[in-house]
């Protein structure tokens, strides 16, 4: 075999190797499971207050509407893999095991690209199936509070029909989370330990980016917000794909100088 | 407090006091609540600044220097779930496996074997930090808002208001840092507490979003004490200040008590 194809191989492996930590590490599987469940609910409950007050939502307005509301879950999914590993003595064995580590940052990298697209689409869908749910509910049953208000706002299964560009905004949503699951990935990989990955990802998208937001029009440039651009394309400067390349620069820089750190620095530091 | 266990509840929470201030995650939230309270709010000033010099102030009212400084107080919330939460998850923590990846709980439980001591002197401890991070973010962030704006902008708030409201945000920071210090206590570790804490402290807070399906959503902690912060983040409905206030206070004096009956029931 030629060179390339060797390392083709040994990505291959090693990747299978990653996804089987995955698959055996519980925090994982029952943070994302968390988060579908999480994003159902959520999106059941939007649902049923918009029609309780009278509007009549889309599944896909009400999937943007709430969105924002699991990306804690996808931060998670992506910090704990990493994190976990270097937390114990794992880290050792994993270099022994693959002491070409650019091979292992690829692999990870891919392995939680894989946990992220899962639970990113797992997450839409239960969203939309909560918010059909949330909106049959509540069009049925009197409103919450208001005797009397029995008169159904919902019309029927029809109403939640999904357009060609309201299916692109779902997308757009689920791609938006995968970007959110990546970052906290590099961000895992620059810094290595749990707490401070955590809460440096958990408190860039949650506090400072809407924070920025509402003092600033260059907040458009932080990665969750142009990624935000996906499913809510309303920026004068920046398009859905602007959006999704400078999300995509700043998980490359930051996943990049992560790589570095593993590559060059001692597996114990 | 323990006389059977022979350690006045003084050094304990010197002890706690000490291993706080020397915990590299808490150095890191204290610096990180006042440097970027004090960023936003420099951030807020220029553009307030920037505002009133194209002359669009008569469009709206003058924002103070005290208002401006108050926008970063969600950032302070965060920075009070870390504290709150480290101090407890760090005995959690299992050092390197070539040290033995012992926890520091034994140590501590061993050292002070009254265990409600130990969590009284952890709660002291937790609220003088945050307190002193509350009055140092706020002062920093009213520092910098007033050497920006200088003259420019009209002192609106009363030095009798100005004190409420920050021993308002000081109050909502500190009950929060105890609530996620008892609910670290019952998970026994830092992951889920940090990840529901810090989101629901957010603009995305799941509460709020309750609170749009059923009203009885404002009698919880985080929404009952919004109004602590008085201005931006305030939501219609839902008890006032003063209530709101109470009721945080007994929803975190219950966890409190919640989390001192299991770790001095339960195999640490």
């Amino acid at each position: 075999m030629r060179p390339g194809q060797v390392t083709a191989v040994h990505l291959a492996r090693t990747t299978a190797a990653e996804l089987s930590k995955l698959r055996t590490l519980p925090a994982v599987g029952l943070t994302a499971a968390a988060t579908v469940v999480a994003g159902g609910t959520v999106a059941a409950l939007a649902a049923s207050s918009a029609v309780a007050g009278g509007a009549s939502p889309t599944a896909a307005g009400v999937v943007t509407e709430v969105v924002r509301f699991v990306q804690a879950g996808m931060v998670l999914v992506g910090v704990l893999p990493v994190a976990h590993e270097s937390a114990g003595t794992q880290l050792r064995t994993t270099f022994a095991a693959v002491p070409r580590r650019a091979v292992l940052v690829a692999a990870k990298t891919l392995a939680a690209l894989v946990a992220l697209v899962f639970t990113a689409a797992g997450t839409v869908c239960a969203m939309v199936g909560g918010a059909v749910v949330g909106s049959a509910m509540a069009a049925t049953a009197p409103a919450w509070g208001v005797p009397g208000e029995t008169e159904p706002r919902w019309a029927g299964p029809g109403a939640v029909v999904v357009s060609g560009e309201d299916l692109g905004r779902l997308a757009g949503a689920a791609v938006f989370l995968v970007l959110v699951g990546v970052l906290a990935h590099a961000v895992a990989l620059l810094l290595r330990e749990l707490v401070p990955a955590l809460v440096t990802t958990l408190g860039l998208v949650l506090i400072v980016s809407p924070l920025l937001g509402s003092l600033t029009e260059h907040a458009r440039w932080l990665p969750d917000r142009a990624a935000a651009l996906l499913w809510a394309p309303a920026d004068p400067v920046l398009g859905p794909a602007d959006g999704a390349l400078v999300a995509t620069a700043w998980v490359l820089v930051v996943g990049a100088s992560g790589g570095i750190r593993l590559l060059s620095s001692d597996a114990a530091g | 407090m323990t006389p059977r266990a022979g350690v006045r509840f003084r050094d304990l929470a010197a002890a706690e006091l000490r291993k706080a201030v020397t915990l590299p995650a808490v150095r890191a939230a204290v610096l990180g609540t006042v440097a970027g309270s004090a960023g936003l709010a420099a951030l807020n000033a220029v553009g307030a600044r920037g505002a009133l010099g194209a002359g669009a102030a008569g469009a709206g009212p003058v924002p103070s220097a005290f208002d401006i400084a108050y926008t970063a107080a969600p950032l302070g919330a965060a920075g009070a779930v870390v504290l709150g939460v480290v101090a407890m998850s760090s005995e959690y923590a299992a050092s390197s496996a070539d040290a033995g990846g012992g926890r520091q709980v034994t140590a501590t439980l061993t050292a002070a074997p009254g265990r409600l001591g130990v969590l009284g002197a952890k709660a002291l401890v937790v609220a003088l930090v945050v307190a002193t991070t509350a009055v140092l973010a706020i002062g920093a962030c009213r520092a910098v808002a007033t050497l920006v704006l200088g003259d420019a902008a009209a002192e609106a708030v009363g030095l009798r208001e100005a004190v409420l409201r920050t021993a308002g945000a000081a109050l909502y920071w500190t009950l929060t840092a105890l609530i996620a210090l008892a609910v670290t206590v019952l998970t026994r570790g830092g992951t889920l507490p940090l990840v529901l804490l810090v989101a629901n402290g957010s603009l995305v807070s799941f509460s709020l979003l309750l609170s749009r399906v059923t009203p009885w959503a404002y009698w919880l902690p985080d929404l009952a004490g919004r109004r602590l912060y008085g201005g931006l983040t305030t939501v219609p409905g839902g008890p006032d200040a003063v209530t709101g206030a109470w009721v945080m206070t007994a929803w975190t004096a219950a966890l409190l008590a919640v989390a001192g009956l299991v770790l001095a029931r339960r195999d640490a």
